[in-house]
């Protein structure tokens, strides 16, 4: 039960991050009415995951492993370079807001804001495949007995209430500081995410390397405690990393940070806790 | 560009990208599909093999099944999240697995696994090597849909060849350290000793050493075969040194010395280059058939190794490598052209089984010692193997 409630709560976490922290991004900058759009790209992920799944699990075909881990590692790549991509794109609005810009930020968000609901559902639907598969196993046991299924339903949920409680709790940052962080959050998030992409296609063998490990601390940090569930949910951190894992989280890392950090401009600006923004002048 | 403004224009771009993505991924996922191998049949075995993990256990149903697509069905019983792996034979290759596989829950893993030995692995509370036990997968002879896959074949052939000149060059490098010390030490008997079993290493993968076309000379010119001003160093200048013809005048120990530096630095530069040398199918074919051709030209008539008439050890050596390269190809080779496979198995052991006349503990008789006629056998096995091999690169890549 409680091991199956953790892989639930560990795969569920993955999912709920980022979908978070677009949320909070969209509703800081009084863009609610396009929260449908990213709950869409959620539900297509969710849905489309579900449904293949259960193809796989019932019908006359399963995937062969190669083909399970290109599509996480693939998919898991596709996802960085998304949310990246988004996250500088908030980094500029960021700066126009409350400005006299705002009406052309408007119109830019609108092209943009279809991206949305793409990078939702790349968020949620690169480990889509490997829940829903889990799921249907968990429910194909519900016959003798439904402890697996529960645990698991079960760890979502207390996934999606951590997600909620960090909405909240994000809400309550004020605006320039909330701009920073929520990005430096992001930019971690992703790059764990593709720390996760480069192992699925180093299990597949489609990239070298497997056995070369940075560091392994799984003695210390069991994968199966609660708290190395949370390591891996949120930063994806694995306790044996490799070395090219290892290598492609701080290149993609540190330069992005960097990249970031100078497009806001400098350091978090003094709170001023109102919608001005400090940088409105300088128009990039 | 991150951050760029992206129009109405790009928005409907990137649609239509996104579903051009969309299309692509299709056929993709299609081609990673396999049958859920359910109904028996087809695989001749009774539905999937079944594993059962425990804290302490990784049963599974059946050690030897035949080839194709194999279906695992691994439940846990155990209360721990369990992990099961089908490894390669050494243990490191990830051939399939399955993760996330939480107690009381069963879960499949559907693999294409060619005949071979294999590794099965449970790993409860996912972390360490697991419970590991030996798995075989026999030749079943159907060809299932993805068993035709033959380039997968021939990609593996490839890997488990290059794997074999790793290992080789590994023992060449440490062999030739060794000798390199005992001959500039002056232990003349140690390095005569350790001469022609250390060349072995060198003769086994002649084909891929000799593509570097500057550290073969160095490593490996015969006396015979000098250009005129061409510095003499390598193995066969030490090999003249252990075993001086009448009237030849010893090295000096700085240039023994010289010698044996020169060739651990040459041999270490070799074994450095070997690690990024692109390996492909016609390679090992052509590679097989160099190497038996070597046999035909240089150690059937006694020349390469005209001091310390060792040439056998080179000679089983290159027949090695040649028959490690015929059998990396092998599972590729018997789906296009299983007679060839036959015929090449048989002549390789008729080849070898005539070797084996001649050896003596470890090694072999000198080649000085062998009569006329039974040099002609070797030389008539050595040419009815070389026909069928000059076919097999054709076979495989075209």
């Amino acid at each position: 039960m409680t091991a199956n409630f953790l892989i639930g709560l560990r795969e569920g976490l993955e999912a709920t991050l980022v979908v978070v922290l677009l949320m909070a991004y969209l509703v800081k900058t009084g863009r609610r009415s396009l929260l449908p759009r990213l709950w869409a790209g959620v539900g297509i992920a969710v849905a489309v995951s579900i449904a293949f799944g259960a193809l796989l699990t019932f019908g006359p075909q399963g995937l062969t492993f190669a083909a399970q881990e290109a599509i996480g590692g693939g998919l898991s790549i596709v996802a960085v370079a998304l949310v990246t991509w988004m996250v500088f794109w908030m980094a500029r609005t960021a700066r126009s807001l409350g400005g006299e810009l705002k009406s052309q930020v408007d119109k830019m968000a609108d092209g943009a804001a279809w991206g949305l609901v793409l990078v939702a559902a790349v968020a949620v639907g690169r480990e889509g495949l490997e829940t829903a598969l889990f799921l249907w196993a968990a429910a194909q046991a519900a016959g003798e007995s439904s402890q697996p299924l529960l645990g698991a339903l079960l760890g979502l949920a207390v996934a999606a209430g951590l997600g909620y409680l960090l909405h909240r709790g994000v809400l309550k940052v004020n605006l320039s500081r909330f701009f920073t962080w929520t990005g430096v959050g992001l930019i971690v998030v992703a790059g764990g995410v593709l720390a996760y992409g480069i192992h699925d296609l180093q299990e597949a063998g489609i990239l070298p390397g497997l056995h070369s490990l940075a560091f392994d601390v799984s003695a210390a940090i069991p994968r199966s405690s609660w708290y190395g569930t949370l390591l891996k949910g949120t930063l994806n951190l694995s306790p044996a990393t490799t070395w090219l894992e290892a290598g492609a989280w701080l290149l993609y890392v540190i330069p992005v940070l960097y990249f970031y950090i100078r497009a806001n401009g400098s350091a978090p600006a003094k709170s001023s806790g109102n919608a001005a923004a400090p940088h409105a002048a300088k128009a990039a | 560009m991150p951050g760029t403004p992206l129009p109405k224009m790009a928005s409907r771009h990137r649609k239509s990208l996104a579903l051009v993505a969309a299309a692509a991924a299709v056929p993709l996922v299609l081609a990673g599909c396999a049958d859920n191998a359910k109904t028996p049949g087809s695989n001749a075995s009774a539905g999937p093999i079944q594993v059962t993990s425990t804290k302490t256990e990784c049963k599974v149903s059946t050690g030897s099944v035949p080839s194709g697509n194999l279906s695992f069905a691994v439940k846990n019983e155990g209360t721990e999240i369990t992990e099961f792996y089908l490894l390669a034979e050494d243990g490191l290759r990830i051939v399939g697995e399955v993760e996330n596989i939480g107690p009381g829950l069963t879960r499949n893993l559907v693999v294409t696994a060619p005949a071979g030995k294999y590794t099965t692995a449970c790993k409860p509370g996912m972390q360490g090597d697991g419970i590991r036990s030996a798995f075989e997968v026999t030749d079943s002879g159907n060809k299932t849909a993805v068993d035709a896959d033959f380039q997968k074949l021939a990609d593996t052939g490839v890997q488990q060849y290059a794997a074999y000149v790793k290992d080789q060059t590994e023992q060449l490098v440490t062999g030739t350290k060794a000798f390199a010390d005992a001959y500039a030490a002056g232990d003349t008997s140690k390095a005569r000793e350790l001469y022609a079993a250390t060349r072995m290493h060198w003769e086994r993968i002649e084909p891929v050493a000799e593509s570097f076309g500057d550290l073969d000379p160095k490593l490996d010119a015969r006396e015979a075969d000098l250009e005129p001003g061409q510095e003499w160093t390598g193995w066969h200048r030490a090999e003249k040194d252990l075993f001086p013809p009448a009237g030849y005048t010893a090295l000096t120990a700085a240039e023994r010395a010289k010698i044996a530096t020169q060739l651990v630095a040459d041999t270490e530069e070799l074994g450095k280059r070997t690690r990024t040398v692109e390996l492909s199918a016609d390679k090992l074919g052509n590679g097989a058939k160099e190497l038996l051709d070597e046999v035909a030209r240089g150690k059937v008539t006694g020349e390469e190794e005209i001091w310390s008439h060792t040439d056998l050890w080179d000679f089983q050596a290159n027949v090695d490598g040649a028959r490690i390269a015929f059998e990396s190809l092998k599972p590729a080779l018997t789906q296009k052209d299983a007679a060839l496979a036959k015929s090449l198995d048989e002549k390789f052991s008729a080849l070898q089984a005539e070797l084996k006349k001649h050896a003596t503990g470890d090694g072999f008789a000198y080649y000085n010692e062998l009569s006329a006629t039974e040099v002609q056998q070797l030389a008539a096995l050595v040419d009815a193997l070389g026909e069928p091999l000059s076919k097999l690169t054709s076979a495989v890549v075209l």
